[in-house]
């Protein structure tokens, strides 16, 4: 009986001091409620703590920074193209008191977290055009040395940008925020991507840009060859006709030349002029008989004359 | 959540992982002593108290693996890192371990995974695009697929500043490789900004992970495929072939040009050097025989009557054997020439061949 009492005692002693000792972790803080009316105080500090058994409840937090990931929404820009934007955010509990009186626990906040964010966003994304919604600075893009000229494409001028759109949903999520004892440290926007229509179109796009520069290519193949078989051409005709120039130049100087010589030697005077026409004749004569020629001599030509004037 | 060595009764399963307290072990203890009949009471106490003993061993000592560091609570608050080797704690649940691979890499995979690794279940079955799909600057799409390779440097910040560290960090890497890739022309992302922006992002993603307190460095940043999507490759592809067709084209033109070219321009110079050749010979000849001539015309000159009556009759001479047929007819003969029958022959019968005109005129 006696034991039994001692029992009784210790047990009831060590469930009073399990209610009365708590520990909160390294990342953990705490408030305490009395009979569901907090306490003012909220507990941060890690390691062992001790609260009125029974009467007093604990109601632990996270102190590290949260993660809020929101759906991906389907968003119009200014120039009204859709867009799916995905986002993430970056929290933390900050006033444990108030947050638990106004959200009462994480879930609530979540739900608050989507509600400010998305709507922000969904402000945000609607005040801008797509591409200061992408673009982040108004930098000059590197030129790809290969790709003509022409092709090489361009980044629009921004005036915003992803940056300023984004400390823009900050802002305006912050001010919402302040009295719920929490604070966003930190929305980016993680994704953004055309709807599938529209990537489409971007496709097509894209397609019909490259055709555009192979097209160029191609022809630019062809015209350069074009080019040089023309200068081919042109190089070749030039040289030929050089030639044939120079070398008609040359014939014609030394036929000139030759017949200054055959001048000079046969134009002499009379008497050579004609002893030259006798040495032609009687060449082209000596030339021209051959064993098919039938001569019909004269009897009254030169030749019988000498055989008549000796035979008298 | 410590490792215990060395323990005595771990002989079942001798691999020793991760065993908090080998219960096996307490159980057999229990079941002797109470099974023993004989010692009763006081082998219970002895047990018990082996047991706590144990116990309290099991949970002071911890073995730290060299690529980890242990970071040491008590009631959950920080007290210490444990550095590798055999560390101790106030055992009984006072103090716990939890290790920190610090030395080890890390690395998150976006757009793709490796097959080891595993798919993670949310992206099961599906493809990874949303992930790699990424806008460009000049509002083109491309297919972005890298890999981070990170480290934790601190451990503290690692476990207690930030909470799902990991997906914290994936969402940061998206949240900034589309912020670079997004400032960039589609080309400079395919071709000739690629080592950009590899640099940039991991330096703005350290930047960001500072500023988040998530105790990781990054140590690399690495595109891996960087394409124009799936639907838009083939166009990408046929641009490279173009630019190929255009070299290859130029290129063929260019040996039409260099195999015509110089052999032309050789035959323009055989083509002179043979009007020169026929010009040396032309004149060559013409000298030689003006000079011919010359001397004979100056013999000539000497007694031309006689000279030309023996020049006649020595050209007669070679001339009269070699003709054919020789007909000889009388002066006063008119009318001849028709009695010929000009058929069967060719008109060999030259008039005027013998006593001819020129021969006659050159007397005159």
């Amino acid at each position: 009986m006696r034991t039994s009492i001692i029992l009784f005692i210790t047990l009831a002693l060590l469930v009073t001091l399990g209610s009365a000792v708590y520990e909160l972790r390294e990342s953990e803080q705490a408030i305490l409620t009395q009979f569901g009316r907090p306490l003012d105080r909220p507990v941060i500090e890690p390691g062992l703590h001790f609260k009125v058994p029974f009467i007093q409840k604990v109601h632990v937090f996270d102190k590290r920074f949260l993660e809020w990931d929101g759906e991906a929404n389907q968003l119009p820009t200014r120039d009204k193209r859709f867009i799916w934007v995905d986002t993430y955010a970056r929290w933390r509990i900050t006033d444990p008191l108030l947050f638990f009186q106004r959200l009462r626990d994480e879930r609530g906040a979540q739900t608050r977290l989507d509600d400010i964010l998305d709507g922000e966003t969904r402000n945000a994304i609607a005040n801008h055009d797509l591409l200061e919604v992408v673009r982040a600075s108004n930098r000059t893009p590197l030129v790809d040395e290969s790709l003509p000229e022409t092709e090489a494409s361009v980044l629009e001028p921004i005036e915003a940008g992803r940056e300023a759109i984004r400390q823009e949903i900050l802002d305006a999520a912050q001010a919402r925020t302040d009295d719920l004892g929490i604070e966003i440290l930190d929305v980016r926007l993680k994704r953004i991507n055309y709807i599938e229509s529209v990537r489409a179109e971007v496709y097509d796009r894209m397609i019909s840009e490259r055709k555009r520069i192979a097209t160029r290519y191609r022809s630019e193949g062809d015209g350069e060859a074009s080019r040089i078989l023309g200068e081919m051409e042109r190089d070749l005709k030039q040289i030929q006709s050089q030639a044939y120039r120079q070398a008609q130049e040359i014939r014609g100087a030394a036929d000139a030349e030759a017949t200054s010589i055959y001048a000079s030697a046969y134009d002499q005077s009379a008497d050579s002029r004609d002893f030259y026409q006798f040495l032609k004749t009687l060449e082209t004569f000596e030339e021209t008989v051959d064993r098919d020629t039938s001569l019909l001599l004269s009897t009254g030509g030169e030749f019988y004359r000498y055989l008549q004037d000796s035979g008298r | 959540m410590s490792k215990i060595h060395g323990f005595p009764g771990g002989k079942g399963n001798g691999s020793g992982d991760d065993v908090v307290i080998e219960l096996p072990d307490l159980d057999e203890l229990r079941r002797r002593f109470s099974g023993g009949d004989g010692g009763g009471g006081k082998l219970i106490r002895i047990g018990l108290i082996v047991g706590l003993v144990l116990a309290v061993i099991f949970t002071s000592a911890f073995t730290i693996e060299p690529e980890e560091v242990g970071v040491v609570m008590r009631f959950g608050e920080f007290q210490r890192y444990a550095s590798p080797g055999l560390n101790l704690k106030i055992p009984l649940g006072v103090e716990e371990v939890i290790k920190v691979p610090v030395e080890r890499q890390l690395k998150e995979e976006f757009g793709f995974r490796t097959e080891q690794a595993g798919v993670r279940t949310q992206y099961a079955g599906g493809s990874f695009d949303d992930e790699a799909l990424m806008l460009t600057g000049d509002l083109n799409i491309a297919n972005v697929e890298w890999v981070v390779q990170y480290r934790i440097v601190d451990p503290y910040k690692y476990l207690f500043r930030v909470r799902n560290v990991r997906e914290t960090f994936r969402a940061m890497s998206e949240a900034v490789t589309r912020e670079v890739v997004g400032d960039r022309t589609v080309n400079e992302v395919l071709t000739v900004g690629r080592a950009q922006v590899a640099t940039l992002v991991e330096q703005q993603l350290q930047e960001l992970a500072d500023q988040y307190e998530t105790g990781l460095k990054v140590e690399q940043v690495v595109l891996q495929n960087v394409n124009p999507p799936d639907e838009v490759k083939a166009s990408f592809n046929d641009v490279n072939q173009a630019e190929q067709e255009r070299s290859s084209k130029i290129n063929q033109a260019q040996s039409q040009y260099n195999e015509r070219i110089p052999r032309a321009r050789g035959e323009a110079e055989q083509a002179i050097s043979q009007a020169e050749g026929y010009g040396l010979e032309r004149t060559n000849r013409a000298e030689g025989e003006a000079n011919r001539f010359n001397a004979l015309y100056g013999e000539y000159r000497q007694a031309p009557e006689v000279t030309r009556k023996r020049m006649y009759l020595e050209t007669m001479a070679v001339v009269l054997p070699r003709a054919g047929g020789k007909i000889i007819v009388d002066e006063g003969m008119e009318g001849l020439v028709p009695m010929f029958n000009m058929d069967t022959r060719q008109p060999t019968a030259r008039q005027g061949g013998v006593g001819s005109g020129a021969v006659a005129g050159g007397d005159g």
